[in-house]
């Protein structure tokens, strides 16, 4: 199966600067891939090489599992991180410009566009002009001028910066509708929470290279530490007596319902999770016995330090 | 599909500026202004005229006779004061004291003896000064009545004849071109003016819009529009749709400001030729009075007669369609490289210096429209615009212009396409260097 993008062992340097270094990866058709990585790792650079604004020195790009082309490119809807609208013409106007360059016919611009004003609930906003709205506001109007031409890949950089909690939901709302409807999607943030919340996959730069990658749910499983909370109806002392050696014992206190404990351990790597269940179903009432796998955000930290850590 | 979408460029810069309201209101004040200069020069005249009513005193008798009829002094020579809207004459042989004749309500007395048939000289005494129009009626009027009399005086011949007999020469110019042929020539000084009166409209124009199109793409730097804008249309292409749309929006005011003076000057001849400004005026040959006969008369409204306007507004534009490419590229490339406006004036200096050296050189050709230099600067692309347009007006060979221009143009092509590459270095660039530094980078080869 072709993927929507395709990056192998893309360079480039910057005089003696390597900001890009060997990075390879994929999005999978209508997938949500989290594009994550310190400041400075070169996400942006990795986007504008796509996106054809810088030349790597090396590397192949494939859209759609064909060569790299500007005319595949100017497919892609792409939000950067830097981005503004012009404040002197009309919100409309504006809209129905960017939609041109991207190949649409201006009756259909303006038809799809009233459509996306509507569901981003700024269809008021049509004939102002863009010195007249809010930040929120032109952040609206410039997700919807990313999105308004069907693209089949979407490059959003840092998407929700800018927007209160409602409006980044209405936007979340908005890219999971649109993976629904099969549109692949590279989502460059630092919001971990939208990452958990939002990618199928993830990949991690730093230094200009591929530091972890994978699918997400993998990647939390793989990073599993043996955490685990439980919640339980018992004696605290038979509690401690039934973990014996099986688990260390992190934390322990009352939980939110009266008369349960909660406890949050770490598994000994070589207790199986099963038989540590048994141990204590035997001493105490177990309630609940979760699994705690580690945050997008542990894993990024844990990973950005190990690949800054030199090799002994 | 690159066409089609520096069309979309093209369209996008014409539409918002062409319907700013600053763009407006310059596009419909500039001719009404200008034409307006010229009615005010033709009116004002007038219109400060204050009525005078003239006492002759002819004491010697020289120009005036008795009429039996109304018992009033009346001017021998028939025609010869005529009587206009603010100006009218009266005649004594012995005029009162000077309180007096105020007191009666004349604004001037004017006093000769019968020397003035030597000495061509008289006096005007007035309180407060009648104008210069009416000075100049005086001494025509006089000068003819006077004339009239000595004809009487020292020939056989009566007035009439006089007249038939007498004759003005007019001499017209023509110059020997160097091929040995001869073509209509001479006024050169007046043509230099009005060469340097458009190769400045054109240095305005090319500086105006050059410094709009500089701004325009450190705004779009600035606030980020340009990254979303190269990811759809190719710097070059964006390049070439931003200096095409902002010429096209100065072309577009360059003609509704033709369009439109022609219209109001159309209108106001109009008016004035059907009397609505010269009610009861006449010519001195009782014709009534005409705006082109009038601005012949006017030593600044006379130069606009002047021009051939037909082939001075094509070679502006002409050479305007050159210059601006040129020139607008090279503002645009200088837009890409720097970061502020005021960074980007700094680097325009030495670019618009051939410009502004063909401005002081075509200022110069207004009293020397023959030197030696001008043929020079005027095939030379940098300064072409500018200087092409004063030889244009004095007189040149088609083939000097048309060569002229192709050499304009194709140096345009050149320097376009090296603007779009420093263009896309300029908006493309990632690292901290900018203006004159991220040029070097480039010109080193560093810039990829």
């Amino acid at each position: 199966m072709s993927h929507a993008l395709s990056l192998t062992q893309l360079r480039k340097s910057y005089g003696t600067q390597s900001v890009l270094d060997g990075v390879s990866f994929d999005v999978p058709k209508g997938a949500i891939v989290g594009l994550l990585g310190p400041n400075g790792a070169g996400k942006s650079t990795l986007i504008r090489s796509i996106m054809g604004i810088v030349a790597p020195d090396e590397g192949v790009i494939q859209l759609d599992g064909e060569p790299w082309s500007r005319e595949r490119v100017r497919g892609i809807g792409y939000l950067p991180e830097e981005r503004g609208l012009y404040k002197d013409m009309r919100v409309g106007d504006q809209a129905v410009y960017f939609s041109r360059l991207k190949g649409m016919g201006k009756s259909e611009a303006v038809r799809e566009l009233r459509s996306w004003f509507e569901k981003l609930e700024v269809e008021g906003w049509w004939d102002k002009k863009v010195s007249d709205i809010s930040k929120g506001m032109a952040q609206k109007i410039q997700f919807i001028c990313t999105v308004v031409h069907k693209p089949g890949l979407l490059i959003l950089d840092e998407p929700l910066s800018g927007f209160d909690p409602i409006n980044a939901r209405l936007i979340i709302q908005q890219v999971r509708a649109l993976a629904a409807d099969g549109t692949s999607i590279l989502l460059s943030t630092h919001d971990m929470p939208s990452v958990e919340r939002l990618c199928d996959n993830v990949v991690l730069i730093n230094q200009g290279q591929v530091v972890l990658s994978g699918a997400a749910d993998d990647l939390r499983e793989s990073g599993w530490a043996g955490e685990q909370d439980v919640v339980f109806k018992g004696n605290d002392i038979a509690f401690t007596n039934a973990l014996g050696t099986l688990a260390h014992l992190d934390s322990i206190g009352p939980d939110t319902v009266e008369g349960t404990r909660r406890a949050h351990l770490r598994l000994r790597e070589t207790t199986p999770p099963g038989q540590l269940l048994q141990a204590l179903s035997e001493a105490i009432e177990v309630l609940e016995f979760v699994k705690v796998r580690p945050t997008m955000e542990s894993l990024f930290i844990q990973a950005v330090n190990a690949s800054e850590t030199p090799a002994t | 599909m690159r066409g089609s979408l520096i069309g979309t460029v093209i369209e996008r810069e014409w539409r918002t500026r062409v319907t700013k309201r600053s763009f407006l209101i310059g596009t419909l004040l500039m001719p009404f202004l200008s034409v307006g200069l010229v009615v005010a020069t033709v009116l004002l005249t007038d219109a400060t005229d204050t009525s005078n009513l003239i006492l002759v005193e002819d004491a010697p008798g020289l120009i005036t006779r008795l009429d039996q009829a109304s018992g009033q002094y009346v001017p021998r020579c028939p025609g010869c004061f005529p009587e206009r809207e603010k100006h009218a004459y009266r005649f004594v042989r012995e005029a009162p004291v000077d309180s007096v004749w105020q007191a009666e309500g004349y604004t001037v007395l004017v006093e000769f003896d019968e020397s003035i048939l030597q000495n061509h000289a008289g006096y005007m005494v007035y309180e407060k000064s009648p104008g210069v129009n009416a000075k100049r009626y005086v001494e025509r009027d006089l000068s003819r009545a006077v004339e009239h009399a000595r004809v009487l005086e020292s020939t056989a011949l009566d007035w009439s004849a006089y007249q038939e007999l007498k004759v003005d020469i007019q001499l017209f110019d023509r110059e020997v071109t160097d091929g040995g042929d001869r073509t209509d020539g001479g006024g050169e000084e007046i043509r230099g003016i009005i060469g340097f009166l458009f190769s400045a409209v054109l240095f305005l124009v090319l500086a105006v819009y050059g410094g709009l199109i500089l701004r325009s793409v450190v705004e779009e730097k600035s606030n980020r529009v340009v990254e979303v804008l190269i990811a759809a249309v190719q710097p070059e292409a964006l390049l070439l749709g931003k200096v095409i749309g902002m010429g096209a929006v100065a072309l577009t005011q360059i003609v509704a400001w033709s369009l439109l003076s022609t219209l109001a000057f159309t209108a106001f001849q109009w008016a004035f030729d059907s009397g609505a400004f010269t009610a009861g005026m006449v010519a001195d040959g009782g014709v009534p009075i005409d705006l082109m006969t009038t601005m012949a008369e006017n030593e600044f409204t006379a130069i606009l007669l002047d021009i051939n306007w037909g082939l001075m507004v094509l070679s502006t534009v002409a050479f305007f369609v050159g210059g601006y490419l040129l020139y607008g590229s090279l503002y645009a490339a200088i837009g890409g490289l720097v970061q502020s406006e005021q960074e980007g004036q700094g680097m325009v200096f030495p670019v618009i210096m051939p410009l502004m050296f063909s401005y002081v050189i075509g200022s110069g050709a207004m009293s020397n429209p023959e030197m030696d230099i001008l043929p020079w600067l005027s095939w030379f692309p940098l300064t072409s615009p500018v200087i092409m347009l004063v030889r244009v007006a004095v007189g040149v060979a088609w083939w000097e212009v048309a060569l002229s221009w192709l050499l304009l143009m194709l140096t345009a092509r050149g320097v376009l396409a090296l603007a779009g590459r420093a263009y896309r270095q300029g908006v493309l660039h990632n690292g901290n260097s900018t203006g004159w530094g991220l040029l070097r980078q480039w010109l080193q080869g560093h810039g990829k």
